[in-house]
């Protein structure tokens, strides 16, 4: 019995033992074992000039947004027969929700802001540091212009400032020009080297590694914020570089084709989808906008043929006042009013205009525009040169740009030379508007008629193209000239809600994500839509 | 007391073998029998009382043992009635042993290796579903089987159609984003929630619900949320036994939203009528047009061939029809066998369910293989295994077809475009409506195929080198595959179809999606268990580890433009096809251990502790560590004076306290066929490159992810207590129990919203804090057992209560879910969680504010809290009767205290089909309980100024005002259900072997019924308040949402037969 006891115990210390060496032993392998934490699936850092292409293509994706934001509310398109649920968009009584996606922008910021911390510093990638920088400045101009007060100082930081502050719009601008100052010398220094720094031609998918037409594009950008700042910013650098404005159109195209997410993204909205299928239909020209193509203010046969469906057939173009709900309200083609075939529609094939084709590329800044900006510039004795001339070679650009099929050529028709319809048909514009001081700038007398002039044909370049710049500088000059309720005289909606004398809004309200997530500091409560008003305003 | 059993076992054997030195005088033989079949048991323990002479009984149930000339036998087994027999002078005894219910309630499975105590030792609550109760309703899904059985446990189906979902919490939520469904344990290994679902509920033995972490402390990360234990059958040895049952249910809408039925298609957007009733509009979708007036009306434009439907403008309760009854049927097999040395069980069922949606089916199929065997005296062997395929062939348009149906006017006649491939007005081309497509062409063409198999399995060797001793080691594997194909038929409409009217029809490209996931759960045990009694001292101690590892796989890819129609095969697509893959891996590591010291029998204290080391945290915090301990006093034993009184037959005080860890860093949630509970590779922001069409040929693009992680993230850490007794009277004829627990969970691990401005949108961080209470209470009262007549009634009662108590410094409010402008919330200092949404703007009192012109309300600037999404009160009312062959039972679940937000409100207010938008009868009326404000803080009732346009499309109802306030559709949650109901019969022996000689054993017919009857809060009249957006996964319950078809109720019969 004695020894049955101690044979038992013995045999239980065994098994303890080995037990004990057991656990030891899987402990001591315990961290191979755990350490499997590295993501398999996706990358958790990678070149900067990797992420560049996609900023830019998600750039475009978002000027989508801008564009449909601006031609709803600055008076490009209106409400289609056949839809309802308009709601806010056609009373003007916004909350948080419209337009909410323009905030995404900085989603956007942050891929440059990435590219800007990877390459800070660093020689061989001064290109790709200053484009990335003039991108971020080019992003922060559409968010102050939308909203006023934004993050800026504290955003695009991560963890290190969950609830970044506002800072104040006008020390955004001079802040941004500072910053294009310091883009512009990073690409000076790098072609000053003899050993140049890497080129930018693959991921550039806007000038293809151009590093002259980034200064220009630059210069552009810097010539918007003074001119829409005019007095109401002190800039700390109130020069411009004498490497000149941009010229041509600055277009983004990563390679858009007819496929399934790689289409241009406005042919995608407004057009087809690319197995066929019908785009939006729910919007259509505003009654306003045809005015200027239709004779009624100005007679366009040639943009307003080439951007619009049916044009040429009299009442073939359908338009609405915004706003107006009723039955015999025009439907929308498939394909939409601007893809301008006629009578046969033909699915897909390239065209004039502002769709164009699933392979354009996505305009992120017209020369057109930088004509205007600097026409009004010279006006305002900003920067030398004739408004004039200026005024006139905008007004080219513009129908270049609407005749300007989605491979990039002009198309010729029965020229012999795209150059030679483009001149053409600007000969003839100017002619049949002969009268009309809005064409024809020598026609306006005073300060005022040639400030109408030009913003009202940078209004008519931007149409559907970059609708929100021409929507705010409706807001900063009050130009093209609203009158009245009628549907030819005002865009705004005939259910307005606004009080302003206008009828139209003063701008959309912060997004639902800042009131709730970053409450301390967004300026909702003093925030009205008709009244609160960006800092260049009118 | 089985352990004790066995052990009694092991000692009578040894005695027996040296029997010859006790002196014989006769020897005495019988056979033992079952009280209720009539078999033969087979392992007896016989024992002459008072000596220690015995013996067992053989396979056929006959034993023999020399006794001497006088004496008692006393013949015991395990989960039977010990009976005691005067020898007297007989040489042959037989005895019929019947089943003790309540000493098999005294076997109980618990703690990490499946290691075996007694209900008696537990500090902590728990409670026993026996295979017979979860059954008794036929079922096709376990969980709904329990549903309304167990106080603390709430299960919801979260939505209808062939295979329902289910949500399985104990004791509230605790975690505010993290998993808090209880941890389900199969056979001793931890399995997905997934495989409870499709498990052969036949399959199962026993399933023990520990309501409390404590007692589920070892099991390990996830045990903070309780856990149901789930024991499948074994074979008996010497016993062979066939079982086929057949089982036929029917499925029909049980539930309709309740909706006005006076007025058709049309609104005042087209005019009206000089006396102010608008227009009827024969396209209109929304019914705000003229009342119904029984004329004929055209419906739809004229098609192509110049041909005009009519139809009369009369109420047709059409979209009611629209639903099938579905039929499900249920074939089961089972067999099982044994001998000494070895077991055996073998189950088969095939579950085949065509649903309420025309043309839903599911069909599933089980099979599973239990054995045990001995080798030699020291190795016992056991393995379960279990193959589960199953598979949907469903409509994925159902929430759209149901959008459509309730956006369609009564005055439309649904199931008259039935036959849409041949009713010319009922094709795409020809269909009345330009905005919706034909349900019945949706259901057809827009289609889904899921597939999942799972194997399950587990083999488990334990060692017992000394007696005392156990050695245990065992390899668990869960698998799911599963594969899912969503498909369509292009349709191209003709050029007239796509130009009439609205011209809102634009063609349907062909699709082709797939997906497959393929997961795997890893779990090996290693357990080491030594028991020892010394004087009146029990000790138990245990130690083990565990080494569990989670593989998932997915791949996914679809194309579009199908250039072939009909065909769904990813090389017919045109263009750039959408794909993805995806691997995960995790592991975790264990180590525990428990120590349980009993005195006397009626003391009990245990403690465990477990530390585990998970690879989805960093390094430094992947290690932690959380105890537990808990105690049982038997008082009706320890004080020998109560047991002698007849009212108290036992009585139990018991407590425990418990800390457990759950690592939450998100997982798997949503993503369809997996296991819902991985968070691998969180830790590092991670870059995208297939965005925006990327990449364009030879052109990548990479953009950065929008989360950030706190690298610095610990497990979610709750901690418990309870204390609770149990209480059973008049020789158990009431039996009840009481528990109280509180909890508190902090390091709540939140994945919070962030400003966009930040350059990201989610921070993932640990913040925040919940605590939770509640009671629970299970009463049964056994009144009437006359002869045969047996009648028990009770129930169990839950009160919950939890509350969020801090979220973190920069928000103190979360949302989890979203359906229309209704969310759920967790809100510091708010029961979790709460609804919240527009209200109108009200007065001090109460009242609605309304404009002193127009008469209309205006909405609240913010989202305001709305109700409390969690019921706050559930009882279970149960009755069992039995009366010889005759078994009935019924079982209703109340829920009460809470509300709920019903989605299909606003769409149905919207398309003025909705109840409410008629109780004006659509005149110009005066908002009810309002007010004008005529001064800071003065408000006058309005009796006069009235709401112009009391009708839609233009008009109030229809308007964003009424529509988008959240609060008008937030209705009580509150319900009875009777469950379960169900009656069955045993026929009589003495037919059976009139009809069916010696092969048939026995037949049992029965009938039953599952929610049967529901009864709403007066103000729901939308749908079932247990659907919920959220899903079974999600925190965020409380709101329903337009995808949820109308709930059904079951009911069939069922005709088993044994051989």
């Amino acid at each position: 019995m004695f020894l049955y006891r101690t044979l038992k115990i013995y045999k239980m210390k065994r098994v303890s033992i080995i037990m004990i060496l057991l656990v030891a032993a899987v402990m001591y392998s315990c961290n191979d074992y755990l350490d499997i934490n590295e993501n398999v699936n996706k990358p958790t850092s990678v070149a900067p000039e990797l992420v560049f292409p996609q900023a830019l293509t998600s750039t475009a994706d978002n000027l989508d947004n801008f564009n449909t934001y601006g031609m709803q509310i600055g008076g490009y398109a209106a409400n289609a027969g056949g839809y309802g649920g308009f709601n806010e968009t056609v009373s003007y009584a916004y909350t948080p929700n419209n337009y909410s996606n323009l905030w995404l922008e900085y989603d956007n910021l942050e891929d440059y802001q990435y590219i800007i911390d990877q390459t800070k510093g660093d020689s061989t990638n001064l290109y790709l540091y200053a484009a990335a920088k003039i991108m971020k400045c080019y992003g922060f101009q559409l968010l102050v212009d939308a909203y006023n007060n934004v993050p800026y100082s504290q955003a695009l930081s991560g963890e290190k400032y969950l609830t970044p502050v506002y800072d104040d719009a006008t020390k955004i601008y001079d802040s941004l020009a500072l910053s294009l100052d310091d883009a512009i010398a990073a690409i000076k220094k790098g072609q000053s080297f003899d050993i140049k720094p890497t080129s930018i031609t693959t991921p550039d998918i806007v000038f293809k590694g151009d590093m002259t037409k980034w200064i220009k594009l630059a210069n552009t950008i810097k010539l918007r914020l003074f001119v829409r700042a005019g007095s109401k910013v002190t800039f700390t650098n109130p020069t411009i570089s004498t490497d000149g404005f941009l010229t041509e159109d600055a277009l983004i195209n990563p390679g858009y084709t007819k496929d399934n997410n790689r289409q241009n993204p406005k042919w995608d909205t407004w057009a087809f989808g690319y197995t066929g299928s019908a785009g939006n239909k729910a919007w259509i020209p505003s009654t306003f906008i045809m005015t200027y193509y239709d004779t009624t203010k100005i007679a366009d046969p040639f943009r307003g043929s080439a951007m619009y469906y049916q044009f040429a057939i009299k009442g073939g173009t359908g338009t609405n006042q915004l706003g107006y709900e009723a039955t015999g309200i025009p439907k929308s083609p498939d394909g939409s009013f601007w893809y301008p075939t006629d009578v046969t529609r033909k699915e897909f094939t390239d065209t004039t205009g502002v769709l164009k084709g699933p392979s354009a590329g996505y305009p992120m800044f017209l020369a057109a525009e930088s004509y205007f900006l600097q026409s009004e510039a010279a006006l305002r004795t900003m920067i030398s040169g004739d408004a004039e001339t200026l005024f006139n070679t905008g007004i080219k650009a513009s129908i270049s740009y609407t005749y300007q099929l989605s491979d990039g050529t002009i198309e010729k028709d029965t020229f012999d030379t795209s150059d030679k319809r483009i001149a053409f048909m600007d000969t003839a514009y100017h002619k049949i508007n002969s009268t009309n001081y809005l064409v024809n700038f020598n026609l306006a007398g005073s300060f005022e008629e040639q400030l109408e002039a030009i913003i009202t044909q940078k209004y008519l370049a931007l149409n559907m193209i970059n609708s929100h710049e021409g929507w705010n500088e409706y807001r900063r000059t009050g130009y093209p000239k609203v009158s009245g309720s009628t549907a030819e005289g005002t865009f705004a909606s005939k259910v307005s809600l606004s009080t302003r004398v206008d009828k139209l809004p003063s701008r959309i309200l912060y997004p639902t994500s800042e009131v709730q997530y970053n409450s301390s500091n967004v300026p909702s409560a003093t925030t009205n839509s008709f009244t609160s008003l960006i800092f260049w305003a009118k | 007391m089985k352990r004790i059993l066995l052990l009694c076992l092991t000692a009578v054997f040894t005695f027996a073998t040296s029997s010859e030195l006790w002196a014989q005088d006769r020897t005495v033989t019988g056979r033992i029998t079952s009280a209720e079949d009539g078999s033969a048991l087979p392992g007896v323990n016989v024992v002459l009382k008072g000596t220690l002479i015995g013996t067992v009984s053989d396979s056929e149930g006959k034993y023999s043992l020399s006794v001497p000339s006088t004496g008692t036998l006393v013949f015991s087994f395990i989960g039977l009635k010990s009976t005691e027999v005067e020898i007297g002078a007989r040489a042959v005894v037989d005895v019929k042993l019947e089943s003790d219910v309540k000493q098999l309630q005294e076997v109980i499975i618990t703690g990490a290796g499946g290691l075996q105590a007694r209900s008696r030792e537990l500090g902590s609550s728990n409670a026993i579903v026996t295979s017979e109760t979860l059954t008794a309703g036929k079922a096709v899904n376990v969980a709904a089987g329990l549903q309304g059985k167990v106080a603390g446990l709430q299960i919801n189906s979260t939505s209808s159609g062939v295979n329902p979902e289910y949500r399985i919490i104990l004791r509230g939520q605790r975690s505010i984003t993290g998993n808090n469904q209880a941890l389900i344990v199969l056979d001793n290994v931890i399995v997905p929630n997934s495989v409870l679902s499709n498990m052969n509920m036949n399959d199962i033995e026993s399933m023990v619900i520990l309501q409390g972490a404590g007692a589920a402390a070892l099991y390990g990360s996830q045990a903070s949320n309780g856990a149901l234990i789930v024991t499948t059958k074994k074979g008996k040895s010497g016993k062979t036994e066939v079982n086929f049952s057949h089982n036929i249910q029917l499925q029909q809408v049980a539930f309709l939203p309740k909706i006005q039925t006076k007025f058709g298609s049309g609104g005042s957007a087209y005019g009206t009528n000089p006396d102010t009733s608008p227009y009827f509009n024969y396209l209109e979708n929304q019914s705000y047009g003229p009342a119904f007036d029984g004329t004929l009306r055209p419906l739809g434009p004229k098609l192509e061939d110049g041909t005009q439907l009519y139809n009369p403008y009369t109420y047709k309760p059409g979209h009611a029809d629209f639903w099938n009854v579905g039929v499900t049927n249920q074939t089961d097999f089972s067999m099982s066998s044994g001998d000494e040395k070895s077991t055996f069980f073998l189950s088969g069922q095939y579950v085949t369910v065509t649903g309420t949606t025309p043309g839903d089916k599911y069909t599933r199929g089980n099979i599973r293989v239990n054995g045990t065997r001995k080798l030699g005296n020291k190795v016992n062997v056991s393995y379960n295994t279990s193959y589960a395929p199953n598979s949907y062939n469903i409509s994925s348009a159902t929430p759209q077809i149901y959008t459509n149906l309730l956006n369609m006017p009564s005055n439309v006649d649904i199931t008259a475009f039935k036959d849409w491939k041949n009713n010319k007005f009922a094709t795409p081309d020809g269909f009345y409506n330009p905005w919706y497509l034909n349900p019945y062409f949706s259901a057809a063409n827009f289609r889904e195929r899921d597939k999942n198999t799972f194997l399950t399995g587990n083999l488990e060797l334990k060692f017992t080198p000394i007696k005392g001793l156990d050695l245990i080691a065992r390899q668990g594997l869960t698998t799911r595959l599963y594969t899912q194909k969503a498909f369509n038929e292009s349709y191209k409409y003709t050029t007239y179809a796509k130009n009439t009217d609205q011209s809102s029809k634009t063609d349907i490209p062909g699709n082709d999606a797939e997906w497959s996931n393929t997961s795997s759960l890893l779990i090996t045990d290693l357990i080491a268990q030594y028991d020892k009694t010394i004087n009146h001292f029990n000790i138990n101690v245990v130690g083990g580890t565990q080494m569990r590892e989670n593989n998932t796989r997915i791949f996914g890819a679809g194309v579009s433009g199908l250039v072939v129609n009909g065909l769904y095969n990813l090389n017919n697509g045109t263009g750039n096809p959408t794909y993805g893959e995806g691997t995960l891996k995790s592991r975790l590591m264990g180590v525990y251990g428990k120590v349980t010291v009993g005195f006397k029998d009626y003391l009990f204290l245990t403690g465990t502790a477990r530390n585990d080391w998970d690879s989805r945290l960093a390094k430094e915090n992947r290690s932690f560590f959380y105890p537990s301990a808990e105690a049982s006093f038997i008082v009706s034993d320890a004080i020998p004076s109560l047991k002698e009184n007849n009212l108290i037959s036992y009585l139990k005080i018991r407590g425990g306290a418990s800390k457990t860890g759950q690592v939450n860093l998100g997982g798997l949630l949503g993503v369809p066929g997996s296991f819902s509970d991985d968070g691998a590779y969180y830790l590092k922001s991670t870059f995208s490159s297939q965005l925006n069409g990327f990449p364009y040929g030879s052109l990548a693009g990479y953009s950065l992810d929008n989360s950030i992680v706190n690298k610095s993230i610990k497990p979610e850490i709750t901690h418990q207590f309870e204390v609770g007794a149990d209480l059973n009277l008049w020789n158990d004829r009431i039996t009840s129990s009481v528990t109280y627990y509180q909890s508190r969970t902090d390091n709540q691990t939140i994945s919070t919203s962030i400003s966009n401005s930040t350059g990201f949108s989610k921070y993932l961080t640990n913040v925040g804090e919940t605590e939770g209470k509640g009671l629970e209470v299970q009463l049964h009262i056994t009144p009437v057992k006359i002869g045969d007549l047996s009648i028990t009634v009770g129930g169990n009662y839950t009160y919950t209560s939890n509350t969020v108590k801090t979220i973190s410094a920069l928000l103190d409010q979360l949302n989890l879910q979203s359906s229309g402008n209704a969310y759920s919330v967790a809100m510091a200092g708010q029961s979790f969680p709460v609804i919240m949404g527009l209200d109108y703007q009200r007065d001090p009192k109460g009242r609605v504010i309304v404009d002193g012109t127009t008469g209309l309300p205006s909405a609240t600037t913010s989202n305001v809290i709305l109700g409390n999404a969690t019921p706050k009160t559930r009882i279970g009312a149960d009755a069992l009767v039995t009366y010889k062959g005759l078994r009935f039972s019924i079982l209703f679940e109340y829920r009460g205290g809470y509300q709920v937000f019903n989605g299909i409100g606003p769409e149905m207010d919207w398309s003025g089909t909705g109840y409410r938008t008629a109780q004006y009868d659509r005149k110009s009326f005066i908002f009810p309980n309002s007010v004008i404000k005529t001064g800071e803080n003065t408000y006058v009732e309005n009796k006069s100024v009235a709401i112009a346009n009391g009708n839609g499309n233009n008009g109030f109802w229809s308007d964003g005002i009424n529509r988008n306030t959240t609060s008008n559709y937030v209705t009580s949650g509150n319900f009875v259900k009777l469950r379960e109901i169900s009656l069955s019969y045993n026929l009589p022996s003495s037919l059976i072997t009139k009809f069916g000689g010696n092969v048939i054993k026995g037949v049992t017919i029965s009938a039953q019924g599952r929610n049967l009857f529901l009864w709403m809060a007066k103000d729901n009249y939308y749908t079932d308040p247990e659907y919920s957006t959220a899903g079974p996964n999600g925190n965020g319950s409380g709101l329903n949402d337009i995808g949820m078809t109308p709930p059904t109720r079951n009911y069939g019969a069922t005709l088993s037969i044994k051989l």
